[in-house]
């Protein structure tokens, strides 16, 4: 199990996305907003000459923005053949899986199982591996909205 | 032309190596169904394709092959040996061809016969199957092995070498190569902006300068080309329609006029490739079964001639390409009762399908209408492979249809990448893009000029007398506006369906070339937006699905509607735009005539001008009419122009001095109520122009002519191009109407060529009433009464004389 893991704070929470999912790690710039999208959708930015949408990872969870600062850094993923800059708390650091996934007892929370492969082990102390497509999916009300919106 | 001929060759070349595996397992298992149809689309596609050229030798064997293979589909015949042999010569045979078309020869006479009567015969020997070893082994195989075919490119003799030393030197590429070259250089474009405006910080270096321009002139030119790499005009596509639409009409006997828009759509060269054969076939069904027979749609109260539309338009990822006709449209309960009899429904199911639901069943594998076969449109490659191949490359196609009124068939494609020209909004602090396709103008005015008007949610602005519905993009969006309400900014928008809009925005940003990438789904969902795109200085910006956001605001007419509004939308300009005939009077004054008024410019001689009575008159083609416009000083020179105008039933003629020219009105009439004979004055270039009230002008002067039209003395003429283009209008100029020659009125002068005549002659079918004959050639003396077709007099003569001797029986009876 030494699956190489990126560790990012989201919600205060430290969370835990694979490595082969981030293809980097960008300074953001300038977001264009993206009006009538749901609200988890922050814009669009560019990165050289690809754009990339702007996943605000709080709201994508369910939560109200955040009242504190996001790192101005964003992880790059890819997705289903689209490029997304995830916007964090924080960009913590790059480590090691030290055991499979597994399942707390009373589970994560309603909000975090949605987005929760599990609870992952690694060198720097356990932490929540993300499910990248359901984060970008956004929660249940805002997937309401979109397919309202149709 | 020539790009055309390349494009076919290339096409059949490459299907007969990609069909080159498929020959030899066809050969292996004769019976293999779905070998069967690759070899049958093969032949079908290049039957098809001979209908855009003339290769009468090409289509017959393409077309023995086809029916022979058509009858092994639908189970009629059993593929054995025999049939995959002679159909293999055939595809052997069109390979030769090709190549003889590419080097420009002629290929040797003969033999195709033997080859179609092979493919017919095999047919006939299907149960003498203990003989065929027999057979084979006696005369020699008709085709080369399929090994050797396969092995032709690199067979170094025969045309195979000499098409080497004429073709264009080419290599194919994976276009996932060229995706990656493209983004690399839009990249390079982005990082050389980027160097840009960091050089522009450090000031004046010119030693980094001078070589900084030269990498950006470089940097514009490799765009350039990579851009070319991959897109095309859809005008190659189109450019052959009107030819491909004139030759079918005239087959079938119908009258089709094409209209054709949007060539400048840019799109995949793959692309092209892709929905040739879709647009091909549809085009085919629709003069084959949409439009009715000439005779039909006069009968149900329509214009002769029938209207093929084809527009393209591009939205972001998507191009939407329109084809409707005006014809019959399709039949409801015959499209039912098959997909019924075939089993693609239930009765239960047929009863709870709409009309579209239903009318889309058309598109299902093994449905096709055409109850008779016919050589133009297909038999088994149907609308459901022209779905296939569209959804194959992630289109679609849907149709729509009302019963008489037409068919409107719409291909959505995909363009995963594309270039576009694109205009920038700006709506509040944010940009977005338009696809420049749409766009029909721009406007910018005051809310009082365009009398911009909110009808509850709605609003409305008047443009050129027109209500056209109106949009504030920023309503739409639900973003803040400028608050400023005084200007109006509006991007006049024509959807693909016909529709036209206006949507508001703050300001013009810019417009140029936009590089479109795809949005991820969770924006796509918005229904807003086809795409991003980021502009010179690397901000991203939204383009907007002008169709979808129309859709949403109801400002899109139904599938009802949408048929019939080109057709209203063009009567609709012409009644705007006044079109006129500009001239000078003999007062020196510039005037204008309403251009529906004029119905020729004549020159008449003096001696034709009798200003004896009260008001002069001026005898053209036989007939007395009023004339106008004469100065009061006696006329100069020998010959006098003049404008023939007619109300329908009275004729007059306007002198003038000198015609000027067919132009359009656009500036505003200003009518001028102290001469009754000007119906308005308006500016032509800044100058004065006085328009002609053409109504006040025949209360005056107009009156029926004394030989009413009717009693026009009437002609038939041969029936060849010859004499429609060069015949006709001697005979006209001489004062006759042409008419069909199926009247039988023995007042119709007949002309006929000397060999027909003879025909008719010998049938007892001469025509009634006086007849003149022409003959070929000058010399002819053993052919009496016969006139040279170019003896311009002699006709003339003879029309005359024949004119007098009608007159004369006219006064007898």
């Amino acid at each position: 199990m030494s699956e190489l893991l990126v560790i990012v704070q989201i919600a205060g929470r430290r969370c835990a996305l694979s490595a082969n999912d981030v293809k980097s790690v960008i300074e953001i710039g300038a977001i264009t907003p993206v009006p009538r999208t749901p609200d988890f959708i922050a814009g669009i930015t560019a990165l050289r000459s690809q754009s990339l949408t702007v996943i605000d990872c709080r709201r994508a969870l369910g939560f109200e923005a955040s009242a504190g600062q996001t790192d101005h850094r964003a992880a790059v993923v890819a997705s289903g053949g689209h490029a997304y800059a995830l916007m964090v708390d924080a960009i913590e650091d790059i480590t090691t899986a030290t055991a499979a996934p597994g399942q707390v007892p009373g589970g994560f929370g309603a909000e975090w199982s949605r987005v929760a492969t599990g609870m992952i082990e690694t060198m720097t102390g356990p932490a929540l591996l993300i499910d990248l497509a359901a984060l970008i999916a956004g929660p249940e009300h805002a997937r309401g909205e979109i397919e309202a919106a149709v | 032309m020539d790009d055309l001929l390349a494009d076919f060759i290339a096409e059949t070349r490459e299907m007969l190596e990609a069909s080159g595996g498929e020959i030899v397992a066809w050969e292996a298992d004769p019976a293999d169904r779905a070998r069967l149809d690759t070899i049958f689309r093969f032949v079908h596609t290049v039957k098809g394709n001979c209908g855009f050229f003339d290769f009468p030798r090409l289509a017959s064997l393409s077309h023995a092959a086809e029916d022979a293979l058509a009858d092994c589909r639908a189970g009629r015949r059993e593929p054995d040996r025999a049939l995959v042999s002679a159909v293999l010569a055939i595809i052997d045979r069109i390979a030769a061809m090709v190549d003889a078309i590419e080097a420009g020869e002629e290929f040797p006479e003969g033999g195709d016969d033997a080859l179609i009567a092979a493919v017919n015969a095999s047919g006939e020997t299907l149960d003498t199957d203990g003989s065929d070893g027999a057979d084979d082994a006696a005369s020699p195989p008709l085709h080369a092995p399929a090994s050797a075919l396969i092995d032709r490119g690199d067979d170094t003799a025969g045309p195979a070498a000499r098409r080497a030393d004429t073709a264009q030197r080419t290599i194919r590429l994976p276009v996932e190569l060229l995706d990656r070259v493209m983004s690399g250089v839009s990249d390079m474009v982005l990082a050389r902006n980027d160097l840009a405006h960091r050089l522009r910080q450090a000031g004046n270096q010119p030693t980094i300068d001078g070589p900084f321009e030269r990498l950006t002139s470089i940097l514009s030119d490799v765009r350039d080309a990579i851009t070319r790499m991959r897109m095309q005009r859809i005008e190659t596509l189109f450019g052959a329609l009107p030819r491909l639409v004139r030759d079918l009409s005239a087959e079938l006997g119908k009258q089709v006029m094409v209209d054709i828009d949007g060539g400048d759509v840019e799109l995949d060269r793959e692309m092209i490739e892709t929905i040739r054969d879709p647009l091909t076939h549809i085009i085919r069904n629709a003069i084959d079964h949409g439009i009715e027979a000439p005779s039909k749609r006069l009968a149900g109260g329509k214009r002769e001639i029938g209207l093929l539309a084809i527009a393209a338009r591009q939205a972001g990822n998507t191009i939407a390409i329109v084809i409707s006709d005006d014809g019959r449209g399709l039949d409801e309960e015959r499209i039912a009762a098959k997909a019924l009899a075939t089993g693609l429904i239930t009765h239960a199911e047929r009863s709870a399908m709409s009309r579209d639901k239903l009318l889309n069943l058309i598109f299902e594998p093994g449905f096709s209408t055409a109850e008779t076969v016919s050589n133009v449109s297909g038999r088994g490659v149907g609308l459901d492979v022209v779905r296939q191949n569209l959804e194959k490359v992630g289109g679609s196609i849907k149709v729509a249809s009302v019963p008489g009124a037409g068919t409107q068939f719409t291909l959505q494609i995909p363009l995963t990448l594309s270039i576009i020209a694109g205009l920038t909004v700006e709506v509040g602090p944010q940009r977005f893009a338009i696809p420049q396709s749409y766009v029909e103008e721009i406007v910018q005015a005051s809310a009082e000029a365009l009398d911009f008007t909110r009808m509850g949610e709605a609003a409305l602005v008047t443009f050129r007398g027109n209500r056209i519905p109106c949009l504030l993009l920023a309503d739409a969006l639900g973003l803040e506006a400028a608050d400023s309400r005084r200007e109006l900014t509006l991007v006049l928008l024509r959807l693909a369906s016909g529709d036209l809009f206006a949507l508001v925005v703050d300001r013009i940003h810019s417009h140029g070339d936009l590089v479109v990438k795809p949005l991820a789904p969770a924006v796509m969902k918005s229904g807003l937006y086809a795409g991003s795109t980021l502009l010179d200085d690397g901000q991203p910006v939204l383009l907007l699905d002008v169709t979808n956001i129309a859709a949403r605001h109801d400002l899109v007419s139904d599938g009802r509607a949408r048929v019939l509004q080109p057709v209203e939308d063009e009567a609709a300009t012409v009644q705007n735009a006044t079109r006129a005939m500009l001239f000078t009077d003999f007062a020196g004054r510039r005037s204008a005539v309403r251009l529906e008024l004029v119905q020729r410019i004549e020159t008449a001689p003096m001696a034709a001008i009798d200003r004896s009575a009260a008001r002069p008159r001026v005898v053209i083609d036989g007939m007395i009419l009023p004339l106008v416009g004469l100065p009061d000083t006696p006329l100069k020179g020998d010959k006098l122009r003049l404008l023939r105008l007619s109300d329908g039933a009275c004729e007059l003629l306007h002198a003038v001095r000198e015609v000027e020219d067919a132009i359009e009105l656009t500036n505003a009439l200003v009518p001028v109520p102290e001469d009754p004979l000007v119906e308005a004055m308006t500016l032509v270039d800044s100058k004065p122009v006085a328009l002609l009230d053409a109504h006040e002008l025949f209360a005056r002067f107009g009156e029926p002519p004394l030989a009413a039209p009717g009693a026009r003395p009437r002609c038939t003429l041969p029936d060849s191009d010859w004499a429609r283009t060069i015949l006709a209008p001697l005979v006209t100029a001489a004062g006759y109407d042409i008419v069909a020659d199926d009247t039988g009125d023995t007042g119709v002068v007949a002309i006929l060529f000397e060999d027909v005549y003879e025909v008719a002659e010998a049938l007892g079918r001469v025509p009634q009433g006086p007849v003149i004959r022409l003959r070929d050639h000058p010399e002819e003396p053993q052919a009496r009464g016969t006139i040279y077709r170019y003896d311009r007099d002699g006709l003339l003569a003879a029309l005359a004389a024949a004119r007098h001797a009608r007159m004369a029986g006219g006064r007898k009876g």
